[in-house]
């Protein structure tokens, strides 16, 4: 049969080459294997590991913040939240069409909270599941289960947030929000923690969905005991940042929140992974986030497809927790100064106030209030409603304007411009100014017309008073401006003063020009005003007049009330410049010294102690002398130092085109008052600020008063008693 | 005419590697399905295909094969019937192809058993007709008889049993002999209706094609020659022929068992151990897929032994073939050959990301009672023409 082949078909070479087919095909697949199995098999591996290891974050116990004395100001109270595991829910058996399984596990849960009967319960839910769906879910699903949902009948502005719940930069959107105050019935809340189990589940089943928080620890049990059947309930402990002294300190404490939209990438860059993980974003709790936040517990869960927990693999590292704060702040002092402080505002009616103190030795912050205050309790428990209303506060709360608010100083100033003329030896203690009414700066294109000069008054002259003869010491005393008028910026041939580059070099030099470094987050600064700068904002060149303004703390100059309290400082130590400061150490949880902070110098003004002194007197004559303006801030015992400032300020009404004025045509005033004290070996340094608080005496001294009485009296008591029997 | 049977001319070596390999077969299929409660089973029941499958081989190796050539064209006939009557009546099921009939309240898929029965048919064709192959009329009649169910298949649409089947017909053609003439003629036939052959093709088949195309690194997209030419002569092309790696969902499956793979690495994650296998990243993973467990569990080791196993099956039909009586049995045993072949290229190729996704399982190993079953029936065939071989015996 075979023979007869002639061999010039392709049966024999089909044979050969299905031969060579098996050997080549067994040669390429080995080769192809090794390639991804020996010489791939590290880059296989890892996307192996990404596909089954999640790391999974236990935080760390958040430090706990004390005051000088050791009383606690923030810690953590444990808080319960229920939640449900949805891998561990009953699945709806298609098999029974009209029962839905899971609905009625979720129904019993529901029922268990008390989500029929009690209404605060119903409404909590509804927040956390309208916060977790958003709006748009949350209407259709309540919709969709054919539960009756109202609307508020104003519009409201919400903060869009981004897909994963976080603030954005964005405007505000106006949207009519349901109304949460109205109970939903259960069907509507059912059908609500059925939508979030299911967005849950397609992430990961193993992981709990809360539902509802904010439970004591009774009912928590309670609840863990009525669930025990009910494999998907989780009662969680969930420690919530409790502040205790709520208004009191919010500023200084700060708050926590998600991490913000706009900082995430920052914060995952330094070690924060999880996005939803709550951060300080303002006050204490966010200048020391990572000290406070320790360091979080690791370990890695191995998840199969559909996300289900299967084991822990490798080692869990137990997480550290975070340091404790000391703070240099003195509760009892705090609430004196914010009583102090409440209590004047309030019968001024002014809209906002500060008033901080330290040691002018060190820098240490003993206290810092800024009014309006705010319960940043508020942010811990995401009280939607309450949030919104502070929100919304046109007079703005949140800001703390110790630091963050900028004002003319006034004559607070003063003290800059003394010590700069005599330290340049533009005058000296004994250099005389008479003051015989106001002074008149001829009109720089028509020096002749006496019309067109530009007039000049001391605060005196409106109550028909001139001082004569003045010193700087006297000057001071009296708040005279015309002295300061001559020393800033000379007066014609007669006298040489100080000028806008000398003026502006002191101005820096007592810290005016940059931030006081304290360890707060949101601190501003104006610039310091020169020549240059003028010419670049309003396209004209320096005046004598500017000079003038300047030198009395007003015109072009702005100051945080803690760059004012900065400059007491250097005056009442004699000249060093040292940063504020409101944490004194910190301890790690057993206790140990993690980190002492000591003083930060500035720097130390150049000049002589000698001239500073004359400084000084000058601001003991303020409060001791009996022609003082700060006469009101004597406290019995103790020689006080001080300087009043009542700041000129416009408030621009567009209807007007012009500032408000009163009736007597006059601008407003901020009420200030600098002081420390004892006058020998200060030990305090004080600002006082009222917005629109009328005259520095009469609104800003009686609250320092207050303050300083009562330090020197419960705070720190002077031993007056021995002293005055030595020197009888 | 009909030899005796000798049971000394069974291949029981050929036998015994078959054995190892459903052992293999059923030990991964456990790996791959015990902690999945729908398919914890499926082991055992795989064990049961098994020994069905061994009864089925028995059987036909006792059977003398010559005897098939009498069922050859009625069975063909009613293969060709079958497939049209799926075109008007079929049904489609899962895969998404209208590949399945009701009979008598069974669902049948023809395309199954039409593996063996194109290679009964041609395989009787071309030793009936072996004297005339050397004529272009009779080869062009081959090529209509496989042509014929092939288009019906490919309408269906079933791509890889479409390309099963030209590789069997193209296989047991070559190898009953074509002249060199006649198979350059061909070529250049082929050649011209490419273009018809293109504008056919399924949207999706050209979707599971182009994921294997080279990309370009930084743009992701498909080499531009590659990608004009595709424009030139396609009308539409799906996204996966622009951007293969954009459509993640697709590409999926082939991802995942590449990760099992490399996951693996040179001796394995150890058996019922694999991550990629036992958390189930790796999707139809006792079916299509199961090679990519081997080489997670088994590592580079294991799965080149199985590969070596399976080759050798196919080595070792060939020597079948070799040594038939007659073409008829010759023919046989090389489609038998070349069906074990084919699929075990197809699917470790798809596992390697090295071939696309054609659904074609892996032989004996793989999980399903039609596929194991066929698979031992083929090597029955085999064993049947082995022990009719033609070598002089000496009692």
């Amino acid at each position: 049969m075979f023979e007869e082949r002639t061999g010039r078909d392709t049966a024999n070479l089909a044979m050969l080459l299905f031969r060579l087919g098996i050997v080549i095909t067994f040669v390429v697949m080995v080769a192809r294997m090794f390639q991804l199995q020996v010489v791939q098999n590290a880059q296989y591996e890892s996307l192996a590991n990404q596909n089954r290891l999640l790391r999974i974050e236990t935080p760390a116990a958040r430090g706990i913040v004390y005051d000088r004395n050791g009383t606690i100001l923030v810690r953590n109270r444990p808080s319960f939240e229920v939640a449900l595991v949805p891998e561990d829910l009953p699945f709806d058996d298609l098999e029974t069409t009209i029962i839905d399984e899971e609905a009625q596990e979720i129904e019993k849960v529901l029922r268990i909270l008390r989500a029929d009967t009690d209404t605060d319960v119903a409404l909590r839910m509804a927040e956390i599941l309208f916060n977790k769906l958003g709006y748009e879910d949350y209407i259709r699903t309540v919709q969709k289960a054919g539960a009756e949902l109202t609307f508020l009948d104003d519009p409201a502005f919400v903060t869009p947030v981004t897909d994963d719940g976080r603030l954005t930069m964005a405007e505000p959107r106006k949207v009519f929000f349901p109304d949460i105050e109205q109970p939903l019935p259960l069907a509507g809340l059912v059908a609500l923690v059925q939508r979030a189990v299911a967005i849950q589940s397609q992430g990961s089943a193993s992981d709990p969905v809360a539902i509802l928080d904010g439970i004591d620890r009774i009912r928590a049990f309670e609840v863990s005991e009525d669930s025990f059947r009910i494999p998907a309930v989780r009662v969680n402990q969930v420690p919530i940042r409790e502040y205790i002294y709520g208004d009191l300190l919010s500023h200084v404490l700060g708050f926590m929140g998600p991490i913000p939209a706009f900082a995430a990438d920052e914060y995952e860059q330094t070690g924060y992974n999880n996005p939803n993980e709550k951060v300080g974003l303002n006050g204490l709790e966010f200048t020391y986030q990572d000290e406070l936040r320790g360091e979080p517990g690791v370990r890695f869960s191995e998840r199969d497809i559909v996300g289900v927990d299967v084991r822990t693999v490798g080692d869990v590292v137990e997480p550290v927790p975070g340091l404790n704060l000391f703070l240099n702040i003195d509760l009892r002092l705090q609430r004196i100064m914010y009583d102090a402080l409440k209590e004047k505002m309030d019968e001024l009616e002014a809209p906002w106030g500060v008033t901080v103190a330290l040691n002018p030795q060190n820098g240490a912050v003993l206290g810092m209030v800024s009014l309006p205050s705010y319960d940043n309790n508020i942010f811990a428990e995401r009280i939607g409603e309450d949030y919104l209303e502070l929100e919304q506060d046109e007079r703005r709360p949140l800001i703390n304007y110790a630091i963050g608010g900028l004002y003319p100083p006034g004559s607070t100033f003063k003290m800059v411009t003394a010590a700069a003329g005599l330290a340049e030896d533009v005058i000296t203690p004994e250099t005389v100014v008479v003051d015989a009414g106001p002074i008149f700066l001829p009109n720089r294109y028509f020096p002749n017309d006496p019309t067109q000069a530009q007039k000049f008054v001391s605060w005196n002259h409106k109550n028909g008073v001139v001082h004569g003869r003045l010193n700087v010491e006297s000057a001071l005393a009296l708040s005279n401006d015309i002295y300061f008028y001559y020393l800033g910026g000379g007066y014609l041939e007669d006298f040489q003063g100080l000028g806008q580059r000398l003026l502006s070099k002191w101005m820096n030099l007592f810290g005016f020009g940059e931030t006081t470094g304290v360890d707060l987050p949101g601190e501003v600064t104006s610039l310091v005003p020169t020549d240059q700068w003028k010419r670049q904002l309003f396209a004209e060149p320096w005046t004598t007049g500017d000079s003038y303004n300047m030198a009395i703390g007003q015109g072009y100059v702005l100051a945080t009330p803690m760059q004012v309290l900065v400059e007491t400082m250097a005056v009442a130590n004699g000249g060093t410049i040292y940063e504020p400061r409101v944490v004194h150490h910190m301890t790690d949880a057993n206790g140990g010294v993690q980190k002492d902070f000591a003083p930060v110098l500035r720097r130390e003004l150049p000049i002589d102690p000698d001239e500073m002194a004359v400084v000084r007197q000058g601001m003991w004559d303020v409060v001791n002398a009996d022609y003082g303006t700060g006469r009101a801030a004597r406290v019995p015992g103790v020689e006080i130092a001080g300087k009043t400032g009542t700041a000129e300020f416009c408030e621009y009404i567009p209807e007007k085109q012009d500032c408000r004025r009163d009736d007597k045509d006059n601008l407003p005033t901020h009420a200030w008052f600098s002081a420390f004290g004892p006058y020998d070996d200060p030990e305090i340094a004080i600002v006082t600020f009222i917005y629109d608080g009328g005259e520095g005496s009469a609104a800003a001294v009686p609250v320092t008063q207050k303050i300083l009485q009562a330090y020197f009296t419960e705070i720190a008591p002077r031993p007056q008693q021995e002293q005055t029997a030595q020197q009888q | 005419m009909f030899a005796r049977i000798n049971w000394r001319h069974f291949d029981w070596l050929l036998l015994f590697v078959v054995l190892v390999l459903c052992g293999f077969s059923v030990a991964m299929i456990y790996s791959a399905t015990h902690n999945s409660p729908d398919l914890a089973d499926y082991w055992q029941r795989q064990v049961n295909f098994v020994g069905i499958g061994l009864v089925a081989l028995f059987l036909v190796a006792l059977l003398d094969y010559r005897q098939l050539s009498l069922l050859a064209v009625p069975s063909f006939i009613v293969f060709i019937l079958l497939l049209v009557a799926v075109y008007f009546f079929g049904d489609t099921q899962g895969s998404g192809s209208q590949s399945w009939i009701n009979i008598a309240g069974t669902l049948v898929q023809p395309t199954e058993a039409g593996k063996f029965l194109i290679i009964i048919f041609l395989s009787w064709y071309l030793s009936w007709f072996r004297d005339s192959m050397h004529k272009l009329p009779y080869l062009i009649m081959a090529l209509v008889l496989l042509f014929t169910p092939l288009i019906l298949v490919y309408i269906q649409p079933d791509f890889g049993m479409t390309i099963t089947y030209a590789f069997l017909g193209g296989a047991l053609i070559m190898v009953a002999g074509v002249r060199y003439r006649h198979l350059f003629i061909l070529a250049a036939a082929a050649l011209a209706i490419v273009p018809l052959l293109a504008s056919t093709l399924q949207g999706y088949m050209l979707a599971r094609i182009c994921i294997f195309l080279p990309t370009d690194e930084v743009t992701g997209q498909i080499n531009a020659p590659i990608l004009g030419f595709l424009r030139t002569t396609f009308s539409s092309l799906p996204s996966e022929c622009v951007q293969p790696g954009a459509n993640t969902a697709a590409s999926y499956n082939v991802d995942q068992a590449l990760i099992a793979v490399g996951n693996g690495g040179l001796t394995g994650m150890g058996w019922a151990q694999g991550t990629q296998n036992q958390l189930h990243f790796l999707r139809v993973r006792h079916t299509d897929f199961i090679f990519s467990v081997i080489s997670e569990e088994l590592g580079l080791i294991g799965a080149a032994l199985i590969l070596l196993l399976l080759l050798f099956v196919v080595w070792r039909v060939l020597g079948i073939a070799d040594r038939a009586p007659d073409q008829f049995g010759k023919l046989l045993a090389t489609g038998v050959a070349a069906l074990v072949f084919f699929q075990v290229v197809i699917n470790v190729g798809m596992n390697l990301k090295v071939m696309p996704v054609t659904g074609l399982t892996l032989p004996f190993i793989s999980y399903g009672g039609s596929s194991l079953v066929s698979m031992l029936f083929a090597i029955g065939l085999a064993e049947s023409v082995a022990m009719r071989h033609r070598k002089i015996e000496f009692f």
